[in-house]
């Protein structure tokens, strides 16, 4: 398995309490990672180092087999990954163009940006939302466009910060349906949790992050993920 | 009373017959202010953004101080503009005393502290994760800030309008550095303030009307667009 990208030394001090001190984390290609830890153990702000919008105290970088430093780095990872808020925010206009957002940042033509922006709303079954107002729509909704609107720019690597958290379950199962579809289309995956069984069957790796610092790294075995699944099955 | 009713025909009929005197005043009276606004404006929209969005040495110590001078009042403004224009002063090589340059300049002073200010307070309230989302989606920090700016619209507007109400109708500082001459520097507050004392009655009630339509039909326009906006959220 091909690594994606490698952080080596990240540490970070907030009003001068170290909060995160990881010696070595690395996202292989096409895996799906889950990052558990508790309330407040740092998986927002690791989140956020890793996609280039919280600047560590240290940090470098492994990406396209360059060693990197965070400033070089930055743009990179700005520019590849991509974070989901725990709440994700939906810009003031209509649920399209919010989905074209990043495709019209890359200088795309308004005829491809649509194009590209109706097979998207199609493939996460939101078409019937496409010209509603963004503020309008409900946690879960909101939760599926802002999916939709990073899928679309082909990230090398999406980072979910507790998709399913304080989702109903019939709203927890369609956004586990579309991890569920972005995994088999090959997407590499980051999702934080510190609960919820919802998305468990869709790691490959867990990882375990207790007061800043990984504790556990372990391969999801088969059997278990088997066992989650059906559990997932049966309890839908 | 007959005089203020007389005075008052007098003054519609200046506005309507298209008198030149009165329409250069009035002409004058917003391209003095609507410069100023439009140079101020950017300038304070940036620095309101970065006192928001970033930390860095001295930026209470720049807010506080924006704020205060929010409240200097006009005529000091004026003062020390004045002196640094006039012929004896560091500023006097210029020969911008007495003309609307100066007073561009004197109200660009008297507008950017309160748009700082109120900017400042908009983009506070403006969500963080505005600014994460739209980097992470591939924008540009220039970008982004306009993303930023989109998203809270109408507390920049109420900041700019608020600006321009301030100077349109402020007076200390035209007069100080203006002068209120005739077909140069007359607007309509200088206009009103001493033109009215000589007797032009009409004149000063016509401007006065001016002034009135003009904030009203901002104030409008204002709570219009606003209005719009809340039915979406
Ligand atoms: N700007 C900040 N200043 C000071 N401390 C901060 C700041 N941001 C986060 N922290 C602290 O850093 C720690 C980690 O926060 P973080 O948001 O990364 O946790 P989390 O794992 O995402 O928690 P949750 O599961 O509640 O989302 C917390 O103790 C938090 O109080
Ligand atoms: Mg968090």
């Amino acid at each position: 398995m091909s690594g994606l990208i490698d952080y080596q030394g990240i540490k970070i001090s907030l009003s001068g309490k170290l909060i995160l001190d990881i010696d070595h984390l690395a996202v292989k290609a096409h895996q799906c990672t889950l990052v558990t830890g508790q309330n407040g153990s740092g998986k927002t702000t690791l989140f956020k180092i890793m996609s280039g919008l919280l600047r560590p105290d240290s940090i470098q970088v492994d990406y396209q087999g360059l060693q990197m430093s965070w400033k070089q780095a930055k743009p990179l990872l700005q520019r590849d990954i991509i974070y989901l808020h725990q709440q994700p925010y939906l810009f003031d206009a209509s649920v399209a163009d919010n989905v074209a957002y990043g495709l019209y940042r890359r200088g795309e033509s308004k005829n491809s940006v649509q194009k590209k922006v109706c097979q998207a709303l199609d493939w996460a079954n939101l078409s019937h939302l496409a010209q509603r107002h963004a503020k309008q729509l409900s946690g879960g909704e909101k939760q599926r466009v802002a999916l939709t609107r990073a899928r679309i720019l082909a990230p090398s690597l999406l980072l979910l910060d507790e998709p399913t958290a304080s989702m109903d379950n019939e709203a927890k199962q369609q956004t586990a349906h579309l991890l569920q579809r972005l995994k088999e289309e090959g997407v590499c995956v980051v999702i934080s949790s510190h609960e919820s069984h919802t998305v468990d069957h869709l790691a490959d790796h867990h990882l375990c992050i207790e007061h800043g610092k990984i504790t556990v790294i372990e391969p999801v075995k088969k059997s278990a993920k088997v066992a989650v699944l059906n559990h997932a099955k049966n309890t839908l | 009373m007959s005089d203020i009713k007389q005075a008052s025909i007098a003054a519609f009929e200046l506005l309507l017959s298209g008198d030149q005197t009165i329409w250069e005043i009035i002409s004058l009276s917003f391209s003095v202010s609507l410069s100023a606004i439009a140079i101020a404006s950017p300038l304070a929209l940036i620095l309101a953004f970065f006192l928001a969005f970033f930390q860095f040495p001295l930026r209470r110590a720049l807010i506080a101080l924006f704020n205060t001078f929010m409240s200097v009042p006009a005529v000091v403004i004026g003062l020390t503009l004045y002196l640094l224009l006039s012929r004896s002063g560091p500023l006097g090589e210029l020969k911008l005393l007495f003309t609307d340059k100066a007073m561009i300049i004197g109200q660009i002073l008297l507008s950017f502290p309160l748009l700082v200010a109120m900017a400042h307070a908009a983009f506070q309230a403006a969500d963080r994760r505005a600014w994460e989302t739209a980097i992470t989606l591939g924008a540009k920090p220039w970008r982004a800030f306009f993303t930023l700016m989109f998203e809270v619209r109408f507390g920049l507007i109420a900041a700019v309008v608020a600006g321009f109400g301030r100077v349109i109708a402020e007076i200390g500082c035209s007069m100080m550095v203006g002068g209120n001459i005739l077909h140069a520097t007359r607007n309509i507050p200088t206009a009103i303030a001493l033109e009215t004392s000589k007797g032009e009655f009409a004149q000063g009630i016509a401007l006065g009307v001016v002034l009135l339509i003009m904030s009203l039909s901002l104030n409008a326009g204002i709570s219009l667009f606003q209005g719009k906006g809340e039915l979406r959220t």
